[in-house]
């Protein structure tokens, strides 16, 4: 029995130059996930004794690392060379594992994912019946709950609304520690009309520093948002701005973690608001839909944030890794460090991971033309694309550092990447408000 | 279900759709894993809902693009019997030759509603089959170029000469020395049979590279 298995894996590996991951060789011989990579391990074993044929191996390393400061839960799939290394990174290790066996030395992690696809496509149905993630609540969803469900989902819920009032409480403390900042952006809220309210996002955002670009974007925005009510609130000399200007100073001092609830709070303040300025019809009218912005800017952000979780993890660090499976992702806590800059292997584009999460607002679209020195370059740069209409003011947001910037977006940062990601923000968030405005003045 | 004959153009003209997408990959693949190019100029792209590498430079994406449209007509008709990537080393002398060898059935038949993502299933394997033949494949040496060629039933190359598909992208007779290498040895990588196409893959490769 013992042998039987080192056989066949044997086999896979040998003669049929398989890749044999641990999930597929679960899925294949019937057997419990532990027991594949144990599997996987002793034939390694074995064959490195005997030091026939040249195998190489991957593994799946997971445990904590400490990164700029930040601890994180970070889960790779690391080849052989590479493992020591990348232990010895790590503050502490939960857990290593092999991953897969084969013959050739494998230049990208692509096909360890196609090697899977396929397997676990046929066992859609129990491809976690080996797993050892268990879920009692994880039970198919019947055709019944699932009309129910999108019904519900059609329907605005107030629920969302009222947990997140919950949260204010939470981030209301947060907010106190920065009062000085806080004044000098409330100075400029103040002074600044709502035409300029890129001009706002971006110097609230140089204050900030933010290292992380990806993280700019999202936090932009909800810095945007605040401009537009800020000087809503400004203007209209309510009871309630200086209350809601500290609790909206509150995302950009905010880390990006807490990014959540300062967009709830917004959300709220914004609903307690609306019924209130009915003078100013611009104003409320870009407030209602700042809510609804808000509201499909949080949707796209779970997006993006899922989205991010699973995508760094398989791009991050210096390796070629690859999420483990779909079901163990969501269960990995969603570290901060997944959502700085995507960082592709070995590549210079690297926002081709990003054009997959942004599908939505941003095309990738590449520029390819000759340099100075007579060199060919590609570049891959973000056109903030709105699929509404009429945007194209503000598409130009190329990250050339030999294109000035577009007239309407603000000077240029030093630092070339910042730079073109803030500006794509804004020019993001231009559009998004162009085309609202446009909306409206159909009417 | 259906069936449908080599008449129905329409069919054929999809099966050499799928065909030639699947080339293109499997040719850019093929450029990646034998590093004929440097890696820094393939991305990672989604086919047939795998990671696959192709690559971004311009001008290598118009060849190879245009080198299969010129294909696509000799496979709708069922000339093209085998298409070649071959890789040659600095004095033109073939090191490796990537040979997809494809027939149709006379009468295709759509026979069930799945055939469509059984190829799908069929050619990912295929793109992994390529992903992983360097283990049984020595290095090429550096600084190796490639070509395509095409070996066509009966004289359908006649018709190719007469027409030219596509302007100022001629194709000419390869040469003996393209066409045939010293010693090789044969690898064959995969097989699949489907109920629009067979087709095999296999490398001739030399036995001295360097």
């Amino acid at each position: 029995m013992d042998e039987l298995y080192l056989d066949n894996i044997d086999e896979y590996v040998n003669d049929q130059d398989k890749i044999v991951t641990y999930k597929w060789l679960s899925l294949t011989l019937g057997v419990h996930v532990n027991t594949a990579k144990q599997m996987l391990f002793h034939y390694l074993d074995h064959k490195r004794k005997e030091s026939s044929a040249q195998l190489h191996a991957t593994y799946l390393v997971s445990g904590k690392c400490v990164d700029n400061g930040q601890a994180s839960h970070k889960v790779s799939v690391i080849k052989e060379d590479k493992l020591e290394d990348f232990k010895s990174k790590m503050s502490l290790i939960v857990s290593v594992h092999v991953y897969s066996v084969q013959k050739a030395l494998l230049k990208d992690s692509g096909p360890l994912y196609s090697v899977d696809y396929d397997a676990v496509k046929d066992n859609m149905k129990n491809c976690s019946k080996y797993s050892a993630i268990r879920c009692a609540g994880a039970v198919p969803v019947s055709s019944v709950e699932l009309q129910q469900t999108r019904e519900i989902q059609r329907a605005p819920s107030p629920e969302p609304e009222s947990k997140k009032s919950g949260m204010n409480g939470s981030a209301h403390q947060a907010s106190k520690p920065s009062t000085k900042p806080q004044k000098g952006i409330m100075g400029m809220f103040a002074s600044k009309t709502s035409s300029k309210n890129q001009d706002n996002g971006k110097e609230v955002k140089s204050e900030q520093k933010e290292e992380a670009p990806v993280d700019e974007a999202p936090k932009s925005k909800p810095a945007v948002k605040a401009n537009p009510m800020m000087n809503f609130f400004g203007s209209q000399a309510a009871k309630k701005p200086e209350k809601t200007v500290k609790q909206e100073e509150a995302p950009p001092s905010s880390s990006s973690v807490e990014q959540k609830s300062p967009q709830p709070e917004e959300k709220t303040q914004a609903a307690v608001v609306k019924p209130k300025p009915k003078d100013t019809q611009k104003e409320s009218r870009s407030k209602t839909k700042r809510v609804e912005e808000s509201d499909s800017e949080e949707d796209k952000m779970d997006k993006k944030k899922r989205r991010r979780i699973k995508k760094p993890v398989s791009d991050s660090s210096d390796e070629d890794v690859i999420p483990d499976s779909p079901q163990q992702m969501e269960t990995r806590e969603p570290s901060p460090s997944p959502k700085k800059e995507i960082k592709a292997v070995s590549h210079s584009h690297q926002r081709d991971a990003e054009m997959k999460t942004r599908k939505r607002r941003r095309v990738l679209k590449s520029r390819t033309f000759l340099d100075d020195e007579g060199c060919m370059v590609t570049e891959k740069g973000y056109e903030s694309e709105s699929y509404s209409e009429t945007e194209d003011d503000f598409q130009a947001a190329k990250p050339a550092p030999k294109h000035p910037v577009p007239a309407k977006l603000p000077a240029s940062k030093p630092d070339e990447k910042k730079s073109q990601k803030k500006n794509n923000a804004n020019a993001n968030k231009g559009s998004k408000q162009a085309s609202i405005m446009g909306f409206f003045q159909k009417k | 279900m259906t069936t449908l004959t080599r008449q129905d153009l329409n069919f054929g003209q999809v099966v050499a759709d799928i065909l030639c997408e699947f080339l293109e990959v499997a040719i850019h693949l093929i450029l990646y894993v034998r590093e004929v190019y440097p890696s820094g100029i393939f991305q990672k792209r989604k086919k047939y809902n795998v990671p696959v590498q192709m690559s971004c430079h311009p001008e290598l994406n118009q060849y190879i693009q245009d080198t299969l449209h010129c294909v696509k007509p000799l496979i709708e008709k069922n000339d093209a019997e085998k298409v070649v990537v071959v890789i040659m080393d600095k004095e033109h002398h073939p090191v490796e030759r990537f040979v997809f060898e494809m027939s149709q059935p006379p009468l295709l038949s759509i026979s069930s509603d799945t055939l469509l993502s059984h190829v799908e299933q069929l050619l990912r394997a295929f793109i992994l089959k390529i992903s992983v033949c360097d283990a049984v494949l020595n290095n090429n040496p550096p600084g190796c170029s490639f070509s395509v060629l095409v070996h066509t039933r009966d004289a359908a190359t006649r018709n190719m000469e007469k027409v030219q598909v596509i302007k100022d992208f001629p194709w000419i007779v390869a040469d003996e020395q393209e066409v045939h290498m010293q010693d090789p040895r044969l690898i064959p990588l995969k097989t699949m049979t489907s109920d629009i196409v067979k087709m095999q893959l296999y490398v001739e490769e030399r036995a001295q590279k360097t």
